[in-house]
């Protein structure tokens, strides 16, 4: 079995792109298939590239602060579009303004990512956590 | 060999009005935008609020003016937030949202409504194609300043009727700045071609008596991007706005972090200009620049920003820049608060005063530093006119897709990414591989000279991830990006 395929990329309007940089070379050397698909990346898009690249999670940046507007319904837009498993992760300055990360982070979570980054976070540690949960969600086999 | 009026490069003016009314009809806003009736507005707005006069001043007084950004979804509250800034600030901007940026003039509009309900802004910036030329027109009126429209937009034609009209007297921007590090797809040709729109239309009001500020954006992606890359850039662009009969430039520069670099850059930044600009046969036209305090990453603890910022601060007035753009205590994390957003103009304005009176005093080293990045520009902008064969506009879009011109960590799918910069031993950027970017041979080796100092001090060869090390290194509290 080769290694998992996750889809990386920058929501909306939003064209920070140093961070997306480093998160794919970060991702890549922790032994996943990276596909980049830059900044400015529409809903649509990271679920298409998922279904075409059959990937194990979507991991969306947003920098500019608009994420409560871009990141809203991606979960929903998933499951109509029969990507019922997908993990979900999204990371960056997710708000306008300088927040509560602990509310950020229930904010997201609501809206369906099953783990939210703030912009200092160790991504070494975002890529073990990522192995584990497509570990349990996709490869945990039921004991027989 | 172009003169002060450029037929060459210029549309025919039918064309031109032509293409207005197209423009106009983008959005439902472009209907209340009436030139002869903004040319008679701008006409009425007192000295005190015109960009190029508070400029003139203050570069004959040899004084650094201090400018914000700042922008809300909302007009009341986007008035009070400047409001609240105009007591320690010389000069006013308004920051226009992502949205806008784009033309999604729908998003924008969501995003309005979502601000409204929620009672906070939801953008990040001011959504002023949307609100349109009497909104606009509030927010200058509410002022004591002069005000700036600061953005990002590959495509801002419908953007600049719509706020000149309005009575702003200073326009942020350019084909190639506005292109590169904020957009993805939009082909070059496509956006220096809008921007010779915009730049004709300041043209326009010139021409009436109205001079309209303008300024290209210096800092590019604020990422280690090396002085002779944003000089580059900003003389083109500089010379691209003169072509369509602008006459008021003030060219930009993002603080890298190493004082004499920093000083010489600025100090370069208006020579070569001047140099260039007489080249290609202009001769009437008022010149300034702007330093932008550290455009990289911040650090996350307030403090340690406001040492940042203040360190900008003291190298804008060291480096008699024009103005200099402040950042916040709240930049790693957010949009600033309007107090938040006052303290980084405090911190800056207390610095520059006391640095008035001094003068940044090794000599030597200042000049070899200048001397190295007008070769390097000269070589480069000497390669780029070259590649257009007479026009500024096409050896721009050739140098950048033979990577002859190359910007740090653009977003943009036509910019090649190839160049790689790296911090020397004391912090000066200097390039590890220009890849397809023509240096000097000897100015080449000096700079590979240079980062060998610091791989052989770190104990470590020059790679990938000393480059990383550098991008995280301000916010980590150090300059160059030592082994962890
Ligand atoms: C450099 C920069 C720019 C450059 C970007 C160049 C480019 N094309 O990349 C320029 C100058 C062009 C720019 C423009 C703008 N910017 Co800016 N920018 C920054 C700055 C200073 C640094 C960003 C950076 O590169 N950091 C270095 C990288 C390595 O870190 P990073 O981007 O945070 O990414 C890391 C983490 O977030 C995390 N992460 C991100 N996503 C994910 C996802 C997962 C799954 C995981 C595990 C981790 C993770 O890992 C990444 C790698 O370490 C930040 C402020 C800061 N951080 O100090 C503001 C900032 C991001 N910008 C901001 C804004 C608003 C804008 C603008 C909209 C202008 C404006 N209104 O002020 C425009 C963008 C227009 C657009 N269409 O998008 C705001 C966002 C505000 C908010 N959220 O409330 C910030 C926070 C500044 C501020 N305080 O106002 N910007």
């Amino acid at each position: 079995m080769g290694p998992d395929t996750i889809v990386l990329g920058v929501v909306g309007a939003d064209c920070h792109a140093v961070g997306n940089k480093i998160l794919e070379r970060v991702f890549s050397d922790q032994g996943f298939r990276v596909v980049n698909l830059g900044v400015m990346v529409s809903q649509d898009e990271f679920i298409d590239a998922a279904i075409e690249t059959n990937a194990r999670a979507i991991l969306v940046s947003s920098l500019y602060g608009q994420g409560e507007l871009d990141c809203e319904g991606l979960r929903e837009r998933c499951l109509e579009r029969g990507l019922e498993d997908v993990i979900l992760y999204v990371g960056g300055n997710l708000v306008i303004g300088k927040n509560d990360p602990a509310l950020t982070e229930q904010k997201f979570r609501q809206m369906g990512y099953d783990r939210v980054f703030r912009p200092d976070s160790d991504l070494a540690e975002a890529a073990r956590a990522l192995h584990e949960d497509i570990r349990q969600r996709f490869h945990a086999l039921p004991v027989a | 060999m172009p003169a002060d009026t450029d037929t060459e490069s210029q549309q025919p003016l039918q064309e031109f009005l032509a293409e207005r009314e197209e423009v106009l009809r983008t959005w439902s806003t472009g209907a209340e935008v009436d030139l002869e009736e903004g040319i008679a507005y701008q006409l009425s707005i007192p000295p005190s609020r015109r960009f190029t006069r508070v400029l003139a001043e203050a570069d004959r007084e040899q004084r650094v003016l201090v400018q914000p950004r700042a922008g809300v979804a909302l007009v009341d509250e986007h008035i009070a937030l400047l409001r609240h800034l105009q007591g320690e600030a010389d000069l006013l901007p308004t920051t226009i949202d992502a949205y806008t940026r784009q033309n999604q003039y729908a998003e924008a509009q969501k995003g309005i409504d979502r601000s409204l309900q929620a009672g906070r802004s939801v953008l990040n910036g001011f959504p002023a194609v949307n609100h349109g030329l009497r909104q606009c027109r509030r927010v200058v009126e509410a002022v004591n300043r002069p005000v700036q429209v600061r953005h990002g937009t590959p495509d801002a034609r419908l953007l600049a009727e719509i706020t000149l009209a309005a009575g702003f007297t200073s326009f942020e921007g350019g084909g190639i700045s506005y292109n590169i590090p904020y957009a993805k797809k939009v082909p070059l040709e496509r956006s220096i071609r809008d921007w010779q729109y915009v730049d004709r239309l300041v043209g326009l009001y010139e021409e009436r008596g109205v001079r309209i500020n303008r300024e290209p954006f210096g800092p590019l992606t604020g990422s280690l991007v090396p002085p002779f890359i944003s000089h580059t850039v900003g003389i083109l662009e500089g010379l691209l706005a003169l072509e369509q009969g602008v006459r008021c430039l003030t060219l930009g520069y993002g603080q890298l972090g190493n004082l004499v670099q920093d000083v010489a850059a600025v100090q370069s930044l208006r020579e070569l200009a001047e140099e260039f600009f007489r080249l290609r046969g202009f001769e009437d036209f008022q010149l300034t620049t702007v330093f932008h305090q550290w455009m990289g990453g911040f650090p996350e603890d307030e403090p340690k920003a406001f040492a940042v910022i203040s360190w900008g601060g003291a190298v804008s007035a060291l480096s008699r820049a024009t103005k200099v753009i402040v950042k916040t205590p709240h930049e790693a994390s957010g949009i600033p608060t309007a107090e938040a957003n006052l303290q980084g103009i405090k911190a800056t304005r207390q610095i520059v005063s006391m640095l008035a009176d001094q003068v940044f005093a090794d000599e030597s080293r200042l000049a070899a530093e200048v001397d190295l990045i007008k070769s390097e520009v000269r070589h480069l902008l000497k390669a780029v006119l070259d590649l257009g064969q007479g026009s500024v506009a096409e050896g721009a879009v050739r140098a950048f897709q033979a990577g002859v011109l190359d910007v740090p960590f653009a977003p943009s799918i036509h910019n090649a990414g190839k160049l790689m910069p790296i911090r020397d031993n004391q912090g000066a950027i200097r390039v590890l591989d220009p890849a397809r970017v023509p240096l000097p041979a000897d100015v080449a080796d000096f700079h590979r000279e240079r980062i060998q100092e610091r791989a052989r001090f770190e104990g470590r060869k020059p790679s990938y991830h000393m480059l990383i090390d550098d991008i995280y290194a301000v916010s980590k509290g150090r300059l160059v990006g030592r082994p962890r």
